[in-house]
């Protein structure tokens, strides 16, 4: 994180603020880690990568417990205001919005984890494609976090209609093919899942691109 | 021609021109007190620059600030206290509903009566607490024992400190609490149904508690009374007023005041860096 906006005069309150800047770095760092490594475990049929990001997500929940400790400790003892106080706010719910799509990476995972020994029929949906945007925009919104780029997480608010064309083309796809095929339903029913934890992820980053406004500027914004 | 008789004839009123935040404070409302150009001066030393202070009428106005940086030089100039201190000057309007109050032709006696003052530490007179609350009703003249009798008491249920004190009316001020003493200074302030009350940190010397219900009173007149507290608590600028002015001194030692707005609005989006860096504890 950038050391931008510390107190010469308060240590202690520098050193909490630093702190929930780093757990929410941590925080987005494991939720792209638990994009690739879920949608890997579908590709591969990997149980064991499947059961990581399961477990990875524990360490998301525990930087959400830490976020909120360190945020508490903020407002009870540095009654913080202006920029500070927008600080604190906008990190607290960027570590809720983190910690559900940790939380959609788990649902993720344990679809794939079903599909292990269930084989595909025909080639596979364009789900790829929609987890590598998806990863993209989360990546993204994290830098304009970290640089507290709001032009920035602007653009990357505004390209979530490319990954809700995917979405749609994905879902359209996955019912022609169990329409076509019955056998296909368990299989596409809960591909037709993934997609869509996916495209809730994509919204969230569109929600922190909104805290990152609020942050930078004071104003709730509905961007998306 | 005291201040008495100038006021309350709206249709005489110049339009104020000072802006709140951008918006004209004729939006915000009903402006009480404005300060256009206001230059104080203790002999040569220009204490305060070019201010353009403004109160809402029947709102709480908080000026802020670090120490030295001319608040409370600014308070005492809007009912010309400061005429007390020798080399003090004025350059420039202090507007009261409107009218200028800095002329020679002002009654600053009635003026005073008009705009009461807390201070830092409470200044109860050394007589009964009954005394001090008649006191100013007495200076105005003659008022039955019965009237002076409901307007005190009125006048410390106002403040509600009749119920502790109502046993021991005769009984000295001084024996009072530091936090009953403010608030016996309040309702002294009160007797005499001014418009204004001028607040120099007047609960830098009282415990939590009784800053609180110093707080909690000033909120219960807001409405009727127009205040202006001067403030080293950002809290408490926080907790009870409506605008906030931040003022802060430069390299002479000379007062600006840099922002004023709605306090909401100062605390979380301040306009200027000075601000926001002086209320987030960034100077050092």
């Amino acid at each position: 994180m950038t050391e931008s906006g510390l107190h010469p005069l308060r240590a202690e309150f520098d050193t909490l603020l630093r702190a929930v800047r780093d757990e929410v770095s941590e925080m987005g760092d494991l939720v792209e880690c638990g994009i690739a490594r879920a949608m890997w475990g579908l590709a591969e049929r990997s149980v064991d990568l499947c059961n990581a990001v399961i477990e990875d997500d524990l360490r998301v929940n525990e930087l959400q417990r830490l976020v909120r400790d360190n945020s508490f400790s903020i407002l009870l003892r540095e009654a913080p205001v202006a920029t500070d106080l927008r600080e604190v706010m906008s990190h607290l719910h960027i570590a809720a919005e983190l910690e559900r799509m940790g939380d959609h990476c788990v649902s993720i995972a344990k679809l794939a984890r079903v599909l292990v020994d269930i084989p595909e029929r025909g080639p596979g949906v364009d789900l790829d494609s929609m987890a590598s945007l998806c990863r993209e925009q989360v990546r993204e919104m994290l830098g304009a976090v970290v640089g507290r780029d709001v032009d920035r997480a602007r653009q990357v608010a505004a390209r979530d209609d490319r990954i809700d064309r995917v979405y749609h083309r994905v879902f359209d796809d996955l019912i022609q093919r169990m329409i076509a095929d019955g056998d296909y339903v368990y299989r596409g029913t809960n591909l037709v899942f993934i997609a869509h934890h996916l495209e809730r992820i994509a919204d969230r980053v569109t929600n922190i691109a909104e805290d990152l406004v609020f942050l930078e500027t004071g104003v709730i914004e509905e961007l998306g | 021609m005291t201040v008495m008789q100038r006021v309350d004839d709206p249709m005489e009123m110049p339009v104020p021109t000072t802006e709140v935040a951008g918006v004209p404070v004729s939006e915000l409302g009903r402006v009480k007190l404005e300060t256009r150009h206001l230059n104080l001066y203790y002999g040569d030393h220009l204490a305060v620059a070019d201010a353009g202070f403004v109160a809402l009428e029947n709102r709480i106005t908080a000026i802020i600030g670090p120490s030295g940086c001319g608040k409370s030089t600014l308070l005492r100039s809007l009912n010309r206290i400061n005429d007390l201190i020798p080399g003090f000057r004025i350059d420039g309007e202090v507007l009261l509903d409107g009218r200028d109050i800095t002329g020679d032709d002002i009654d600053v006696i009635a003026l005073r009566r008009r705009m009461g003052m807390l201070f830092q530490r409470p200044n109860p007179f050394p007589t009964s607490v009954y005394d001090n609350v008649a006191y100013g009703l007495r200076l105005a003249g003659r008022m039955s024992r019965a009237d002076l009798d409901a307007v005190v008491e009125r006048s410390l249920r106002r403040v509600v400190l009749w119920d502790e004190v109502k046993d021991r009316l005769k009984h000295s001020a001084l024996g009072l609490s530091g936090g009953q003493q403010q608030r016996l200074c309040l309702a002294r302030a009160l007797a005499v149904e001014p418009s204004v009350i001028l607040m120099d940190e007047p609960c830098s010397s009282l415990d939590p508690i009784a800053t609180l219900r110093i707080e909690e009173l000033m909120r219960e007149l807001r409405g009727t009374v127009t205040m202006v507290i001067v403030t080293h608590n950002m809290q408490q600028a926080t907790r009870v007023s409506d605008v906030t002015a931040f003022m802060l001194a430069g390299e002479r030692r000379t007062g600006e005041l840099v922002e004023t707005g709605p306090t909401a609005d100062l605390f979380s989006k301040p306009r200027d860096r000075r601000t926001e860096d002086y209320i987030s504890g960034r100077f050092g």
